[in-house]
This record gives structure tokens, C-alpha cells and sequence, in this order.
């Protein structure tokens, strides 16, 4: 089986830090890795150069075997790419639903002439998105708060709406940037369960995480990344229980 | 008579000035205040193509339209894809270099000012027809301002404002989205100077620096930013507000200072005591119902 998402010999470094050192990596469809590491480890630079945010110094991407490599964030995503953000970046001024409306590959008013002179066209894909829109909030449990303001919610169910927006994207390959940070109770099973179901639907799954509960609940594998360098791969529990990469985790 | 007619003409223009400003720096936040250069090319362009080459004036109006729409393209399309901030540089040099080349121009009336250009009033119905002409025209830029903003086009524009890395990844183009944006404001200014040139008969490059671009700008901030009456209520109340001092009978020497200290005393005083405006915008962007919004009500009337 050939890889939804393949990564090889991805370089990057800021001055005198190296993010990435050669990093290869394959994501296959409907599974989950878990990306593990400690602070630094160059884990969420990883998400910026496969997404195509941080030009890398070397190294090639390719999502379903096309090459990613000359392709602006915008393209990337068009072809199936999606992401979550470690700090959020939900749209402020926009509800919780028209969040979610702006995150299908092909948006309604993407093309001006469209705007101008096919108002029909726009209706029915505003009324296509808005129905998968009201499907996806109501899987997330997130319906009651369809038309609230995203900063009027808690921070467990703006988690989810990012969830939920890169979902609208009906993605090949999705990047969960620590999807659980400051998230517990209901909220927490809600983003598991979502997490699987997407897994199950054959997508390729990538998660940034600290929760080790998560990791080991959710991933079928795990990636232990340090200064740059994938370390191991292997079962989470394997990578956990390595006294030598415990201990480059915790630093003592 | 003329005098009020005269008034009348350029508060419609300046309500057309001031929402198509609004568009670019309100609604899509791009920061440019070189607005008034794109009046500028919209006005030279149609009084010379209905001078020099005998175009029936509305065409011309027109032609200035699209020349200002594809002159903002021009220098938005590198400023853009540098960086956003760019944007206000590339288009303040634009402006001041635009304006200095005009004057040295002598094909275009030079610093002298172009004169003679057709006018555009309908014989039978005199000057009425034109003031009506304006005031519908700042009508309709003002509702389809609405209209584009209130739409799918609108959510973009707000989400962009919003967060541009995280708008990108969700599949859109801001760059496009950021100079389509900058081109239809500009047209619509281009338009707006078309109808200035061919009332007023007269252009010189000066009326076009920085004091207009501080005026369009001073319009926008006290009326409110992102608000469909905002630009038309600032427009309004900066137009009236110079004139009301006309009446005191003060000499040039002072009306002209005066005028100047009551436009920046009212920008200094809205920054400091109501940075919103007079009618401030609302937190949450809301779209115009749709049909669309059908099928919705009847999705979760069932959930």
C-alpha cells in the first residue's frame, strides 16, 4: 500500500537551530500517528513545511503521490490537505457555522465571476456547504452553538470548531496540531470520537500531542521526534515505555 | 442655486469615495491610503478620452473606470505578494509619483490643470439632472457595497481580515481575494473622478495628494468603519462641516488653516473619545439570508 502522504529528507533550520533534519515519514490512509517529542522538538515545524507555511531548506512532500513542493498553502489544501493550529486561529468575527462554511476545498465565491454573474450556482453550493456544514456540528455536538460567536464558547468546544473546520475539507490527510492542550471531560471524548471516525473514513491522520492517554487511546503508531530527527518509530506504548527516550523527553 | 447643487454633487461623490475606501480599508483591511489617485486616473483618463478623442462622455466615465481598476491592479499585484504592509508603501509612492509626473506633463494641462473638458449636462434638464445622476449613482455603490459584503464574498473578506495564515489553509486565495478587493474599490473611485471631471470641467494633480487621501480617510474613521452608513454619514458630515465656516465671512488667510484644524481636531478627537466611529461596527459578521437558508431551518428543525 503506497502512502496518502509522504514525506522525504525534509530540512529546515532558523539560523543555528535545525527544525528538521532529513525527515522521512509516511501517513497512510485511515491510519493515526502520533508525533511525540518534547517542546522544540520541531514537531509543529513539521506541520508548517508539509503545509507549506515554512519553505523548507531541502526535502519534497507529495500528497497521493502528486508533488506538493511548488504548491502556494491554498493549493495544498484545495488538493486534501487540512490542518488544526496549536493556538486555534478560529475567525474571530465569524460564528461558529460560517467558520466551518469558509473550510470546503472549493468555496462558493472563490471565483468573483461566480459572485457577479452565477448567483444561482453560489446559492446551491452555499446551501451544499451549509447542509455538510450543519452534518459536521451536529456529529461534534456542536449544533446548540451553530450561530454563536467562537470567542463566546469554551475553549474545549473552539478546540472542536477547529476540528470540525478542517473537517469541512473532507480531507485526504488531516494535521492535528495538540488537539487535547486544555481539553478534559465530554469535550475530550467528543474529539476522540471524531478523531476515529475520520481515521475510519480513510484518511491519513497525523497527531501532535502531549496527553499521553490520547496518544496511546487513539494511535495506531507513534513517532518520537528530537532536535529535528525522527528517533523511533513504533507501537506508542513501545516508544513510551524506552527508558532512553523517556528520558530525552522529561530532560533528566 | 449652483452653489447647493454644486454641494449636493460632492457629497455623492465623496459618499462613493469614502465606501469604495471603506471596501478596501474597512471591510478587507488592507492598508492603503492612496484612494484618491485612483479619483485621479479615473478623472484624467475620461477627460481626455472625451476631449482629445471626442468619446461620448458616459463611455469615457466608463473607460476611466476600468484604467483606474487595472492601475490598482498594477501595484497591488507585487505589493501583495511581497507582504501586506507593503501595500501602503507601494501605493503612497504610487500616488506622490503619479501626481508629480502629471504636472510635468503637458499633454494633461501639467501643474497648470487641464481645463476645457466636455461637460455632461443634459441641456433640457440642466444642472438638476446631474446632481440626481450622482446622488443614484452613490445610491447604488453604497447598496452594492452591501450587497458584497453582506455575501459569501463578505465572510472571505472577514475571515481574511481575521487570520490570513489560517484562511489560506483552509483552501483560499488572499492574495486574489486582497486584489480583487483593491481593484473594485479603485474602479468605483475611478468612476467617482469621471463624474468630478466632467462636472467641474477643471483637474489639477494637486487636489489629488495626501490632504484629499487625510480627507477620504478622516470620512471613514468618524463614520465608522465596516458599516454600510458609516462612509455615507462621514462623507456627509465632513462635506457640510467646511461649508458652515464659509458663512462666517473670514478672510482666506484663515478659512483655509480653520479648515484644516477642524479636520484634524475631529480625527484627533474620534481616535481619542469614540475610536469606532459614529456608528460603530457590529462584532460578528452576518451574512444576508439566503435561500439556502431554507434547507437549514429545516435540518435542524429535525435535529
Amino acid at each position: 500500500m503506497s502512502a496518502t502522504l509522504e514525506i522525504r529528507g525534509m530540512c529546515k533550520s532558523f539560523g543555528g537551530i535545525v527544525v528538521a533534519d532529513s525527515i522521512d515519514l509516511d501517513l497512510m490512509a485511515g491510519r493515526v500517528l502520533g508525533l511525540i517529542g518534547p517542546n522544540g522538538a520541531g514537531k509543529t515545524s513539521l506541520f508548517n513545511l508539509v503545509c507549506g507555511v515554512v519553505k523548507p531548506d531541502a526535502g519534497s512532500v507529495s500528497l497521493d503521490g502528486r508533488s506538493l513542493e511548488a504548491l502556494p498553502t491554498y493549493e495544498r489544501a484545495r488538493m486534501g490537505l487540512a490542518r488544526t493550529w496549536q493556538n486555534l486561529r478560529l475567525f474571530p468575527s465569524l460564528s461558529v457555522m460560517d467558520n466551518l462554511m469558509l473550510g470546503p476545498r472549493a468555496y462558493s465565491a472563490d471565483s468573483l465571476m461566480d459572485v457577479f454573474f452565477r448567483p444561482s450556482q453560489i446559492r446551491a453550493h452555499e446551501a451544499e456547504a451549509r447542509d455538510r456544514a450543519l452534518d459536521i456540528l451536529e456529529r461534534t455536538g456542536l449544533s446548540p452553538i451553530a450561530h454563536s460567536r467562537v470567542q463566546d464558547i469554551s475553549f474545549g468546544q473552539q478546540k472542536l470548531v477547529g476540528v470540525a473546520r478542517a473537517l469541512m475539507n473532507e480531507a485526504r490527510c488531516l494535521l492535528l496540531d495538540e488537539p487535547m492542550a486544555g481539553v478534559e471531560g465530554q469535550t475530550y471524548a467528543l474529539i476522540q470520537k471524531a478523531v476515529r471516525d475520520i481515521a475510519a473514513s480513510g484518511v491519513a491522520i497525523c497527531v501532535v500531542e502531549h496527553n499521553v492517554a490520547f496518544i496511546r487511546d487513539l494511535c495506531d503508531e507513534g513517532v518520537f521526534m528530537f532536535a529535528g530527527k525522527v528517533l523511533a518509530r513504533g507501537s506508542v506504548e513501545q516508544l513510551i515505555n524506552d527508558p532512553h527516550l523517556t528520558e530525552l523527553y522529561f530532560g533528566t | 442655486m449652483d452653489y447647493v447643487f454644486t454641494i449636493l454633487i460632492l457629497i455623492g461623490l465623496f459618499v462613493i469615495l469614502a465606501s469604495s475606501f471603506d471596501l478596501v480599508i474597512g471591510h478587507c483591511g488592507l492598508i492603503s491610503i492612496a484612494h484618491p489617485i485612483f479619483y485621479a486616473i479615473g478623472a484624467y483618463i475620461s477627460a481626455m478620452l472625451s476631449k482629445q478623442y471626442g468619446l461620448p462622455v458616459p463611455v469615457s466615465i466608463l473607460c476611466g473606470g476600468v484604467g483606474a481598476l487595472l492601475a490598482s491592479a498594477l501595484v497591488a499585484v507585487p505589493a501583495l505578494r511581497v507582504s501586506g504592509d507593503y501595500l501602503l508603501i507601494a501605493s503612497i509612492g504610487f500616488q506622490l509619483g503619479l501626481i508629480e509626473l502629471a504636472k510635468h506633463f503637458h499633454e494633461i494641462g501639467g501643474a497648470g490643470g487641464l481645463t476645457n473638458i466636455p461637460s455632461f449636462l443634459i441641456k433640457d434638464f440642466g444642472r438638476e439632472s446631474y446632481v440626481v445622476l450622482v446622488l443614484v449613482l452613490a445610491a447604488l455603490t453604497v447598496l452594492f457595497i452591501r450587497w458584497l459584503t453582506q455575501g459569501p464574498y463578505g465572510r472571505m473578506m472577514t475571515a481574511m481580515r481575521d487570520d490570513e495564515l489560517a484562511f489560506s489553509m483552509l483552501g483560499r486565495n488572499a492574495i486574489w481575494v486582497k486584489v480583487a478587493v483593491f481593484a473594485i474599490g479603485s474602479g468605483i473611485a475611478g468612476i467617482a473622478g469621471g463624474l468630478y471631471a466632467h462636472y467641474f470641467r477643471f483637474l489639477e494633480p494637486d487636489q489629488f495628494g495626501l490632504l484629499q487621501s487625510s480627507a477620504v480617510l478622516t470620512m471613514v474613521v468618524v463614520g465608522g468603519m465596516r458599516t454600510t452608513m458609516g462612509p455615507v454619514i462621514g462623507a456627509i458630515v465632513l462635506q457640510l462641516m467646511p461649508q458652515v465656516i464659509t458663512f462666517f465671512n473670514l478672510p482666506p488667510s484663515i478659512l483655509g488653516p480653520l479648515q484644516g484644524l477642524l479636520f484634524t481636531g475631529l480625527v484627533l478627537f474620534f481616535m481619542f473619545v469614540r475610536p469606532q466611529g459614529l456608528l460603530p461596527a457590529a462584532d460578528l459578521w452576518v451574512g444576508r439570508k439566503q435561500q439556502g437558508d431554507a434547507g437549514q431551518s429545516a435540518k435542524e428543525a429535525r435535529s
